[in-house]
């Protein structure tokens, strides 16, 4: 049977004419503000109605965390003034410092931006809605990517916040450079953010016409293209570890984050100009040559800005159109060696146990946002432990080189703490209107906490003991160090995935689909301060007397108090680790079980 | 008001819906049928403007939906199946940000939402937050958002998923009278006896491709002759192995009726 071929010609009376009511650009922005500060205010009075002890002590942890960093930059600036000596190598070491570390952000910021952009104008279930209403399309884009600055912008403030009021007071810079750290941190992650929308709604734009292996091609060069700059950048050093010669040779490589094209410069500089506080050698006061920075980061801002606007009002329907089609083509494939592996690994579960966990690896493995996330940070990491044997050391840094094989884990742990946090914690949440399926299971609720739990702890334990293995062979660790390193990283491992998993049942939002806006909310905060805590109190149990025990050898001492400190801090992070575990846990299950769907 | 000229829509390989040609005019309340997987969701998504056609055009109340790139929504209400609200807005603030997102007049809104709260018998949990609202709640407030506009093409899929008998006859009535006041109604749902019941016409859609169009009437007259129920008759059209046949195994084809006298604007 053929659809009919008859001519159809609609009868022209029957087109309405095109100038019924519209809304106006200011009008329609004006229209979701007005949406999300109802909200937003609905959000805060719950919370403040319902949960006062919550709010509370998420306000008060991280008020102590942002303290803790605060403090400890304080010190790192002033270990620096005292090491370096000399006021104008000190003030290119700052200038390098916050140089890179605003160059490294905002790369950061580039790659989050997109990744949550892609999620808010892709996949959420508010796009769908607005798309089928005649709000331009153009504005639904920038509605998401004000949400996206949102979420990919808060772990920058919170950690460039104290860093920046650190380094203000200990240079007794004067009150405007402390006035102008917001301006300047607004404007500056609108760039990047700009930049990564732009990026991913070109991407998604043709990533229909793109075929599999042109991606992977692409994808290859990309991570090579990483590699070879960053081989470039950490070529051996010719002087010792933290001499001059040292020192001079590490900010000659860092030069390229002086480019003067780059945003994190001009942030950087405008910030100094400010703290400085004095009249330059031509003539123009600190603020002023501070304000000329902060006026090319806004105007800079705001081109981003109207490029991705842009860039939406020109392709975003069409892309969203082609995403879905290429989403539907797609068949995922029924058998996957994964799969496999993890149903033959793990034959002391039980099956359905063993059906959860592969369910969660399938889902992890079906989103790009996850996983690539994933990959990026842990990829980043590998690239610079590979490259970190390449600073040279003498016997008399092995104390050192412990240390910064201790940070290295600090970094991996606190690294996984986000990713915990991010996709761990909302794991439950996510199950949200799906939850009926799960209950009407043959299988014990426990059993369902305990196959999330198993699925982060063992799906974490692998990449982070591969790469702090990695960071020791390269750092030349001792055995012994080593050996505390592994078991370091399985108790951080275990503990993390304890306190996501355990706080996630214990705190569920039931009604969000969002991974990210869980993760934001009270209970993903609390996760991730409490993550950090137990992070760094890991870290100090067995760092401290491993560097002790280190040092004494080195001196050919060897006292009984410091073996007996060094076991008893191994013992004293194991019953943390296995408290950090058991007690969310434990929590997670009372308040799984009894919850309601 | 709704016109398919030759809409076809792939997904790689699968056709979805297969060189559409349909029209539906004004104040015609059209019941799209079909079984899971043939097209129908498709094709509703196509005349809200989530999904562009791979080939032909779509035009809303004469405006070409791909070259207006959305605009032509402005005379469109939608009801999804799985209804969207905001968790953190109470159904009252909802009815607001669509009366304002349509440009309605302030003065204008405030009985219009008065009045869609009366019709929907929305009274008793309005101004509490969505969040805490069942699926039916949900999906009056939907279609009260819906109709605050007056749109002058409605498009709902599967309109009677999770409402009480109460709802089901109210939206029964409702759809009934908004297409005698002239709306254009487009329907796709599973439930042949409200097809049957509030039609004016219906598409049976099957592996996307329509295999029958007529009135209620011609299909009526076709079940009154051969002595066959609608589901049997339905049935035959969406056959398993994807050959269709009218009642003494001959192929039915569609017929585009010629705009009839209520057509008129």
């Amino acid at each position: 049977m053929s659809n009919s071929a008859e001519a159809l010609s609609m009868p022209r009376q029957y087109e309405v004419p095109a100038s019924e009511p519209t809304l106006s650009y200011g009008a329609e922005a004006r229209l979701l503000w007005w949406v999300r500060g109802r909200i937003l205010a609905a959000s805060l009075r719950q919370s403040l109605e319902t949960a006062r002890l919550r709010v509370s002590l998420v306000v008060l942890l991280s008020a102590v965390f942002w303290y803790g960093l605060f403090r400890l930059f304080g010190g790192g600036f002033e270990f620096l003034r005292m090491a370096i000596g000399d006021d104008i190598t000190y003030g290119q070491t700052v200038q390098a410092i916050y140089n890179v570390f605003f160059a490294s952000l905002m790369m950061m910021l580039v790659i989050s931006s997109g990744i949550i952009l892609y999620g808010g104008l892709y996949s959420s279930a508010e796009t769908q809605f607005l798309l089928t209403t005649p709000i331009r399309p153009e504005r639904i884009v920038l509605h998401k990517f004000q949400e996206a600055i949102v979420f990919s912008s808060w772990g920058f403030l919170l950690l460039g916040s104290p860093m920046l009021v650190a380094y203000g007071l200990q240079a007794d810079a004067p009150w405007y450079y402390f006035a102008l750290l917001v301006p300047f941190m607004g404007a500056f992650v609108y760039i990047p953010g700009g930049i990564g929308a732009i990026a991913c709604m070109l991407f998604v734009h043709r990533l229909a016409r793109l075929r599999r292996h042109l991606l992977l091609v692409g994808a290859v060069l990309g991570g090579l293209a990483l590699v070879l700059i960053g081989w470039s950048m950490m070529g051996r050093t010719e002087g010792n570890l933290l001499t001059p010669l040292w020192f001079q040779e590490i900010l000659g490589r860092l030069r390229f984050s002086e480019h003067r094209l780059l945003p994190s410069w001009w942030l950087s500089s405008g910030l100094l100009e400010a703290a400085r506080g004095e009249t330059s050698v031509l003539g123009r006061a600190s603020w002023a040559e501070s304000l000329l920075f902060l006026s090319l980061l806004v105007s800079n801002a705001l081109l981003f800005r109207v490029i991705a606007v842009a860039v939406g009002a020109r392709i975003y329907r069409r892309s969203y159109s082609e995403l879905h089609t290429d989403r539907a083509r797609r068949r995922p494939r029924r058998d996957f060696w994964l799969d496999r592996l993890v149903m033959r690994a793990t034959p002391l579960l039980t099956p359905q146990m063993r059906l959860l966990i592969v369910k969660d690896l399938r889902l992890f493995r079906r989103d790009p946002v996850q996983w690539s996330q994933f990959l990026i940070f842990f990829g980043l990491l590998a690239l610079y432990f590979t490259n970190i044997r390449r600073f040279s050391y003498d016997v008399n840094y092995t104390a050192w080189v412990n240390m910064i094989s201790f940070l290295n884990l600090a970094v991996v742990g606190l690294i996984l703490s986000t990713f915990t946090t991010r996709f761990i914690f909302p794991m439950l949440s996510l199950e949200g209107r799906r939850f009926w399926i799960l209950s009407m299971l043959p299988v014990r609720r426990e059993s369902i906490l305990w196959g999330k739990f198993l699925f982060a702890t063992i799906g974490s334990t692998v990449p982070c003991c591969l790469l702090i293995l990695l960071s020791d062979l390269m750092l030349q660790i001792s055995p012994l160090v080593l050996a505390i390193h592994q078991l370091t990283c399985v108790l951080l491992c275990t503990g993390l995935s304890g306190i996501a998993v355990g706080l996630g049942a214990r705190m569920p939002n039931l009604r969000e689909e969002s991974p990210s806006k869980i993760a934001a909310g009270f209970g993903g905060t609390l996760s991730l301060v409490i993550s950090a805590f137990y992070i760094v109190l890991i870290v100090l149990m067995t760092a401290l007397p491993s560097h002790f025990y280190v040092a004494t050898r080195q001196a050919s001492l060897n006292p009984t108090w410091v073996t007996a400190w060094l076991v008893a801090g191994m013992l004293a992070s194991g019953l943390i680790g296995i408290a950090a575990t058991i007690i969310p846990m434990r929590i997670g299950l009372a308040a799984f079980r009894n919850l309601e769907f | 008001m709704i016109e398919f000229d030759s809409v076809t829509r792939r997904y790689g390989e699968k056709v979805a819906v297969s060189n559409l040609t349909l029209q539906i005019p004004r104040g015609e309340l059209f019941a799209f049928l079909g079984p899971n997987g043939a097209g129908k969701t498709t094709t509703i998504k196509m005349i809200v403007g989530l999904l562009r056609p791979s080939s032909g055009t779509i035009r809303l109340c004469g405006h070409d939906l791909v070259a207006s790139e959305g605009t032509a929504n402005r005379f469109l209400g939608y009801v999804p199946d799985v209804p969207y609200l905001y968790d953190k807005l109470t159904g009252r603030e909802f009815l607001k940000f669509i009366a304002d997102m349509y440009g309605l007049d302030r003065a204008a809104a405030a009985p219009k939402i008065e009045e869609q709260i009366d019709t929907f018998s929305l009274h008793g949990f309005v101004d509490d937050l969505t969040e805490s609202y069942s699926h039916g709640m949900k999906q009056r407030l939907t279609f009260a958002a819906a109709l605050l506009h007056d749109p002058k093409v409605l498009v709902i899929d599967e309109p009677m998923v999770g409402l009480d008998p109460r709802s089901v006859r109210l939206i029964k009535d409702l759809l009934r009278a908004k297409a005698a006041g002239g709306q254009t109604i487009f329907m796709s749902t599973h439930l042949l006896a409200i097809a049957e019941e509030i039609a004016d016409r219906v598409g049976i859609v099957d592996q996307g491709q329509l295999k029958f169009l007529g009135t209620i009437d011609e299909l009526r007259t076709a079940l009154a002759t051969h002595e066959r129920s609608l589901e049997q008759l339905y049935l035959s059209f969406t056959a398993a192995d994807g050959t269709s046949h009218g009642d003494n195994g001959s192929d039915v084809s569609p017929r585009q009726p010629a705009p009839s006298e209520s057509d008129a604007p």
